[in-house]
């Protein structure tokens, strides 16, 4: 773990899904870490750009990269797995071809904007807590042990696949949400569909593929027991949250699952409350059971 | 056995260390039987590969077990099947790090595909899939040169990782958009479609797209990597789709809601920095569509998750941003590279 990032939330942690930010920072303060915030960079295109303009998706993450270079961070924090993968796509073209380095700096160049040296690395919070000292940092502030809670991890697909631009842990075999939900003091639950897809680059643009793709983690996980579900990106929590209605109509099932970024999972466990955690923000409602069971200060203190 | 210790060389060759690996088999008789799990355990040399362990089943315990298999060298592309729920070939999945791990593996058929018996999947909707981005160079009129088309390095490399498919099947397996969606042409068939619209021999690319532009074509993908993850041969059938969809956008084909998704990413990126998420849904699906879905918006909106379209977030130092896209669209090229019918391309006459 760094004593300092360069912090990209992102789009969605900086409009649609403010909770995961305020959680995000709230829990960095409680690690002791330092978050740098990089104003003027974009968006990571999501992918979208990536697929439709590919040369414009590199250049405009050398720009973000280089941003944070210039912070005098060594590794940029992200918090959602389509920034992760996207940036570390374009940050391993960058570091692992000169010419094409030098080709972006030279157009960065033209335009007025700062260049890239290819000294930063690409890394998901998920990442920094659940292993080595991040790990032993969040064991000593998770003083509030959510026993009882019994978590679905649901990990996305961008922060497994594709190993070998990702390649923190066994994509079949993932462990890191395991490790932090015990960590936690709860209990992780166990099911197929947590390594798979959520459906959301998709539900716009082919909404009956996208929701057939969603019930898969949904149902696994209402069938295992588990009390809410809990997921490292934003793109996923926004499916499987915003979007859950619409998948029990697709499935003809009732699902009511909560479901909780992991900066809030990890909060709960740190002591934070609701106005920092902020789980108003969420369409489908945590009811009094979880919240009891994440033994929130305004819910315990009542 | 004789002494072979003069061969150095081949050293290890005639090393006949064995191991013990036990296997749980899927097994299906066919139609209208239950599907169950055997367990077989075969005693073979330490450097098998799963095939080797089938084999040793097959021929000397139980001869009805049924599976693909030919080449035994990663090539065929028969022996696709999954193991432990993730598509690998047989042939080239060595057993001893399972073995040294304690760990019994599941074998099972590949999914997306009807099982005929056994290990034994039916490709029949996998070669339609193929058959239907039509699998073949079409010059598109060009007069075919004299001689032959002079390819050079550079434009060869264009499509040698989609070169490297032995349709084995892998891909499509895992594919979840697929499951979600059988018709959906698949990483396979898109791939492959790839290595003609990146052919710089082919003249067809502007139709070829606009048919792969289309229901159940590039823009199905759910961008799950599976794929990817799963080629034997490092093919990376997801990056060949978002090469395809970088191509229907050179070409002007962003009608279809997945290309206009796309398309206000690429905007907003200029015109502010951050997505515009109220901007999304109408360009995505159109105006009319967009209405029905304002229930959906007002229930987000009561949640506090729908930006103020009037006052949208803005990053600092935008005009960069804008002069950056300025100057990459100018480099851009505008049309797909094409092949020299017959010019020699080291400047000497053939």
């Amino acid at each position: 773990m760094q004593e300092r990032y360069a912090y990209y939330p992102g789009c969605l942690a900086s409009l649609s899904q403010k909770e995961l930010d305020s959680s995000t920072r709230a829990i960095a303060a409680k690690l002791d870490v330092e978050l740098i915030d990089m104003p003027s960079v974009t968006c990571c295109g999501a992918g979208d750009i990536h697929e439709a303009k590919p040369d414009y998706h590199l250049h405009l993450s050398a720009r973000i990269l280089g941003q944070a270079e210039r912070s005098g961070a060594e590794v940029l924090l992200t918090i959602c797995n389509v920034c992760t993968l996207n940036l570390r796509q374009a940050n391993s073209k960058l570091q692992n071809d000169p010419a094409e380095l030098a080709r972006v700096n030279d157009n960065l160049k033209a335009t007025g904007i700062g260049g890239y040296n290819g000294g930063v690395d690409v890394r998901h919070l998920l990442w920094e807590v659940s292993q080595g000292e991040g790990y032993d940092r969040f064991k000593s502030v998770a003083t509030r042990s959510l026993e009882g809670l019994k978590v679905a991890p649901f990990y996305g697909c961008q922060i497994l696949r594709p190993a070998k631009m990702l390649g923190f842990e066994d994509p079949d075999r993932p462990q890191s949400l395991e490790r932090l939900i015990e960590a936690c003091g709860a209990e992780a639950i166990d099911y197929p569909a947590k390594i798979k897809c959520c459906g959301f680059p998709i539900v716009l643009a082919r909404e009956q593929v996208a929701l057939g793709e969603l019930v898969q983690p949904l149902q696994q996980a209402t069938e295992a027991g588990a009390d809410v579900m809990v997921t490292p990106c934003p793109l996923c929590h926004l499916s499987l949250d915003a979007w859950q209605k619409k998948a029990s109509d697709h499935a003809g099932a009732d699902f009511k699952i909560p479901v909780l970024h992991l900066a809030q999972l990890l909060g709960a466990a740190a002591g934070l409350d609701e106005q920092t955690l902020k789980f108003r923000r969420h369409i489908t409602r945590l009811d009094d059971s979880v919240k009891g069971k994440l033994r929130l200060p305004s819910v315990v203190g009542r | 056995m004789e002494d072979r210790s003069h061969l150095t060389t081949l050293k290890g060759a005639y090393d006949h260390k064995m191991m013990e690996v036990t296997l749980r088999v899927r097994r299906y008789a066919g139609e209208g039987a239950r599907a169950h799990t055997e367990t077989y355990t075969v005693d073979v040399p330490v450097t098998a590969t799963l095939l080797d362990c089938l084999d040793e089943i097959k021929d000397k315990q139980d001869g009805t077990l049924a599976f693909r298999k030919s080449c035994r060298m990663a090539v065929c592309g028969s022996c696709g099947m999954r193991m432990d729920g993730g598509a690998v070939l047989a042939c080239k999945t060595a057993m001893k790090p399972f073995v040294d791990a304690g760990h019994t593996v599941t074998v099972s058929p590949m999914g997306n595909l009807p099982v005929i018996k056994d290990l034994v999947v039916d490709m029949a909707p996998f070669w339609s899939k193929i058959r239907a981005i039509k699998p073949y160079l079409d010059t598109g009129g060009a007069k075919a040169p004299e001689k032959e088309w002079r390819v050079t390095p550079v434009q060869g490399h264009l499509v040698s990782k989609e070169a490297l498919c032995i349709l084995c099947g892998c891909c499509v397996s895992e594919c979840i958009s697929m499951e979600s969606d059988p018709d959906f042409l698949g990483p396979a068939a898109l791939a492959k479609a790839y290595r003609f619209v990146g052919d710089v021999r082919d003249g067809d690319t502007r139709a070829r797209l606009k048919d792969l532009s289309g229901a159940h074509g590039i823009w199905d993908c759910t961008r799950c990597y599976f794929c990817n993850q799963r080629c034997p041969k490092g093919v990376d059938p997801r990056d060949a789709i978002a090469k395809l969809g970088a191509e229907a956008f050179r070409e002007g084909l962003t009608r279809d809601e997945g290309a206009r998704h796309a398309k206000v990413f690429v905007n907003s990126a200029h015109k502010g920095g951050f997505l515009r998420e109220t901007e999304l849904v109408p360009k995505t699906i159109g105006p009319v569509a967009a209405i029905t879905q304002i229930p959906f918006a007002l229930q987000l909106a009561r949640a506090g998750k729908v930006p103020n379209p009037l006052a949208p977030h803005k990053a600092k130092d935008n005009a960069e941003v804008k002069r950056l896209w300025k100057l990459l669209e100018s480099q851009a090229p505008k049309q797909k590279e094409r092949a020299n019918s017959g010019a020699p391309i080291d400047g000497t006459e053939s």
